[in-house]
């Protein structure tokens, strides 16, 4: 059934395939899919700037990475005959889809392992490297993590298609401020690995696991790092340590997770789900909770409320929570067990939305039609 | 060298049938597999970046047998094909 204006929809992406769901209010919802069955989907969005084209990005294993995209909630898909290329000088193919993200003029970024970023001005037709970044000075130094060396997080700034972050696993954060063109590290401040001493340089590189910006000053960033939780605000010399009121890791001593979320309308919200640790990524006490902070992250709450709080161990991938562009706002939180659970009011109380789906890699949001 | 009026034959794996509007095997000129993967890419556009990656090696887990030999680990410029050679494209047996 196809998607009305005005429905809230849910995109998500699994290790075999894609799914879709649309509801009116968001107490009763209908699915579609699976679409491009037997491949992985890291990642998959609903356009914000139209509210009805989403771009999939599927990985096959053996058959290689494209970025398909449907206007009419999957009827038709449009597949196209390629996808983002690395050069014959490199000496290195792209294997995987991570990360798809539209920026403010129109074009559509991939983030890809090996690590590379590619845009496309046609919807994913054909795709142009960034060349200042997939070809790097420091390149040969990048080293990957548990996943793959792979570009899984692009940040375009509102308004301003020149300025963007992106981050690398687990090369770092990178900034740019010329669309592109060049690119700085931004990695001071956080955590050595099991140390309470930071890192002093932006240049060190660390294992950043996701991103965020903030809702109503982008120029505020929140990060989920392999070492804990931060927050950095432009000016900021270097990130700050976030952590009251999240768990912490007895390896890394800091919190540790994948996924964030910032709310859509309220400044200072964010979202995460903290897990043990990297040396056992699951939910902590086989008890699943969301953490949410709504004042820039002086203090994380946790939500448990309709959250399964026993004998739940899984983990939450690092496109695994979303928020819909609702007020008061959706959450939505993906498990590698295949649960979809969603909240319709900013979090405060849960409900399940689908169950024994694949194991779920990205959840996406967000009002059909705009 | 194949001369005209003789040919290969290439074996499409389920899962490429979708480019091939659901042919499973298909006869073309070529005197190499480069060339046949080309032909291929000609009659149905995307073959080749489904089997060959950005350096134009076949992808890791994309297998190619000549008859009954395999000849996946070898450019495919340098893989001499003959009249009457059979090309199997085969997805390697991996996954989870």
């Amino acid at each position: 059934m196809m998607a009305k204006r005005g429905d809230t929809i849910v995109v998500v992406g699994t290790r075999k395939g894609l799914f879709l769901f649309h509801s009116r209010d968001r107490k009763k919802w209908s699915s579609q899919g699976p679409y491009f069955e037997g491949d992985q989907i890291r990642h998959a969005i609903l356009s914000p700037e139209d509210g009805k084209t989403i771009f999939a990005g599927i990985t096959s294993e053996h058959w290689g990475p494209v970025v398909a995209r449907t206007r009419d909630f999957g009827g038709k898909w449009n597949v196209p005959h390629e996808g983002p290329r690395f050069s014959k000088e490199s000496g290195i193919s792209v294997t995987r889809i991570w990360q798809l993200q539209t920026s403010p003029d129109g074009g559509l970024y991939v983030g890809v392992e090996p690590a590379g970023l590619f845009r496309s001005a046609d919807q994913g037709e054909t795709w142009s490297s960034d060349d200042g970044l997939n070809y790097w000075p420091g390149r040969d130094k990048w080293e990957p993590g548990g996943g793959g060396l792979c570009l899984h997080t692009i940040l375009p700034y509102p308004g301003d298609p020149k300025r963007m972050l992106i981050g690398i696993s687990a090369a770092g954060i990178f900034a740019t401020n010329d669309a592109g063109e060049s690119w700085k590290m931004y990695d001071a401040g956080v955590r050595w690995y099991g140390k309470k001493d930071v890192y002093d340089r932006e240049d060190l590189g660390t294992c950043v696991h996701k991103m965020v910006r903030d809702a109503e000053d982008p120029a505020i960033l929140y990060q989920q790092n392999h070492t804990g939780m931060y927050r950095r605000a432009r000016g900021d010399l270097r990130w700050k340590i976030i952590e009251k009121g999240l768990p912490v890791s007895k390896s890394t001593g800091g919190t540790f997770g994948f996924g964030m979320a910032a709310h859509p309308h309220d400044g200072g919200t964010a979202y995460a789900v903290p897990l043990v640790g990297d040396y056992n990524r699951v939910t902590p006490k086989g008890a699943m909770a969301v953490l949410r902070t709504t004042n820039g992250g002086a203090r994380w709450e946790k939500l448990t409320k309709g959250l399964p709080q026993n004998n739940a161990w899984f983990t939450v991938l690092r496109e695994g929570i979303r928020t819909d562009t609702n007020d008061p706002a959706g959450v939505y939180v993906g498990t590698t067990t295949g649960q979809l659970y969603h909240s319709r009011d900013d979090g405060d109380s849960w409900r399940l939305l689908a169950d024994h789906l694949p194991q779920i890699q990205s959840v996406e949001a967000g009002v059909f039609g705009g | 060298m194949t001369n005209e009026g003789d040919s290969v034959q290439v074996y499409v794996p389920y899962p490429l049938r979708g480019l091939t509007n659901g042919v499973g095997t298909v006869d073309l000129h070529a005197n190499n597999l480069a060339q046949a993967i080309d032909e291929l890419n000609r009659r149905f556009p995307g073959m080749a970046y489904r089997l060959l990656d950005d350096q134009g090696r076949l992808r890791r887990f994309v297998n190619a047998f000549v008859n009954e030999e395999s000849v996946s680990h070898l450019a495919p410029s340098d893989v001499p094909l003959h009249a009457g050679d059979v090309i199997t494209v085969l997805p390697s047996i991996a996954g989870g």
